[in-house]
């Protein structure tokens, strides 16, 4: 079942960039068992990936080379395994010399395939959309050396993220679980500080109450983000109680 | 010792007397550090307790660079960089060279935790601010990465590949994003961020000099 699955094979990048679900990580893992090929493409790409990470490399604090060399001698090592190698890790070449390995790589694949369907309807009904023009902007905030991040939950619903760059002046707006709202009304985004109470934005939700990503420009120093419930035609000012309000105020 | 490092079990002495390198000096090194470092794996798979601290030295800046890019928060970060030191050290065994190098492996277990735990964070923060306040802060991470022949090279290539694909692996990799929050957030199919996390790996491995080669 798994090992023919096409679609799985396709996951190759978003795995080894650990862009998976913890599910579609376990469906994947089993799948290499049974995919050689996988593997060696695996092993190639992990070395790029892995050069990605290196290029980061910063300076530990000296003291806590000492602390974690005395935890290391205080901790127990996995002993070395002959015939089952970590399947997780890419490793499943041992793995065809055993049926229980096999066998509990199946159930697993089983698991993850009934929850892999629910997960792949999520990602489906993103892809009507046209939001090219603004995913550089999009991107560019996220990647933003200053970009923050907050999350705080919606009080009707919903849990909403926003990566805000102080030095762009723009904000990025995500939300999901929001709740659905009859037609007459919508949700608006606010920029509110000491220069008052600006628009920022009426916000689409779409399936599995999800909205965004919507940019939010003309930031400045001390706004919070807020949202509020308006008649369908958006409002000027607010004329409900916020129904969130982030502030992305660094230190 | 370049003939050493696809010797499987080879004992190399690891002895005071040794310089395993510091931080950072591997990179440049002609050698480079992936040979030696899979042979210290080796020897940490037996207890080796020099050989780990000769590991410590080559990969903790790497594990913790990558840590802080992904959580953008040093306290945080140097957390799981010792969490990933000790694993490294409590999982050596199943270091298998003949599958990757040893750089890829830790890399592998550095980015895989600090994936883990931004996520954790994110549900957690959840679940703590339903019950308190509707702000929560981050705590701003100043970038304080080396500058490095490596980080040049890696921006290079990076900056070869299309800008989607860039998007793709940058969001997914640096930012600890699914494939399908990445699609969210460009607004693209999920399979073509699929496609272009793996068409871009490829690339960026191409541009790096392709596989089995030697750092």
């Amino acid at each position: 079942m798994t090992s023919d699955d096409p679609d799985l094979h396709t996951l190759v990048g978003a795995y080894v960039l650990d862009a998976v679900s913890p599910e579609e990580r376990a469906r994947f893992s089993a799948h290499l068992a049974w995919c050689s090929a996988c593997r060696a493409e695996i092993s190639e790409l992990r070395e790029a990936a892995a050069s990605l990470g290196t290029a980061q490399a910063a300076r530990a604090r000296p003291d806590l080379r000492a602390a974690t060399v005395a935890a290391a001698q205080l901790t127990g090592q996995l002993a070395p395994v002959i015939a089952r190698k970590d399947i997780q890790a890419g490793h499943g070449r041992a793995a065809r010399s055993s049926g229980a390995i096999r066998w509990i790589s199946a159930a697993a694949a089983a698991i993850a395939v009934a929850a892999g369907v629910a997960f792949g309807t999520h990602a489906v009904d993103m892809q009507g959309r046209d939001s090219r023009h603004a995913s550089g902007i999009v991107t560019d905030v996220l990647l933003a050396p200053d970009a923050v991040m907050r999350s705080a939950p919606v009080r009707t619903g919903g849990m909403a993220i926003v990566v805000a760059s102080r030095r762009k002046h723009m904000a990025v707006f995500i939300a999901h679980g929001l709740r659905s709202l009859p037609r007459t009304s919508r949700y608006e985004l606010w920029l509110m500080g000491p220069r008052g109470e600006r628009p920022a934005g009426l916000l689409a939700v779409h399936r599995g109450g999800m909205a965004g990503p919507a940019v939010i420009s003309g930031m400045s120093r001390g706004d919070m983000v807020g949202l509020t419930v308006e008649p369908a035609s958006g409002s000027l000012k607010p004329t409900s109680v916020p129904v969130l309000m982030i502030s992305p105020r660094g230190r | 010792m370049g003939s050493e490092h696809d010797a499987r079990g080879k004992r190399v002495t690891a002895g005071p007397q040794r310089a395993w390198g510091h931080p950072g000096a591997g990179a440049r090194s002609p050698l480079g550090p992936a040979s030696r470092l899979d042979d210290l794996l080796a020897n940490v798979a037996r207890g080796d307790e020099l050989a780990y601290e000769a590991v410590y030295d080559l990969t903790s800046g790497w594990v913790l660079g990558v840590a802080r890019k992904v959580l953008r928060d040093p306290a945080m970060a140097e957390e799981v960089m010792q969490e990933v030191m000790l694993e490294i050290w409590r999982r050596a065994s199943r270091f298998d060279p003949v599958l990757g190098s040893g750089t890829a492996w830790v890399m592998m277990l550095a980015h895989r935790r600090a994936v883990d735990r931004v996520r954790a964070e994110r549900s957690h923060a959840d679940r703590e601010m339903r019950a308190a306040t509707a702000v929560i802060e981050f705590d701003e991470v100043t970038e304080a990465v080396e500058a490095s022949l490596e980080r040049e090279r890696v921006q290079r290539c990076l900056a070869s590949l299309t800008q989607l694909q860039r998007e793709c692996v940058s969001l997914a990799y640096y930012g600890g994003y699914t494939y399908a929050e990445v699609a969210e957030l460009l607004g693209v199919p999920a399979g073509t961020v699929k496609t272009r996390m793996r068409d871009g790996l490829i690339r960026l491995r191409d541009c790096l000099g392709g596989p089995g080669v030697q750092r």
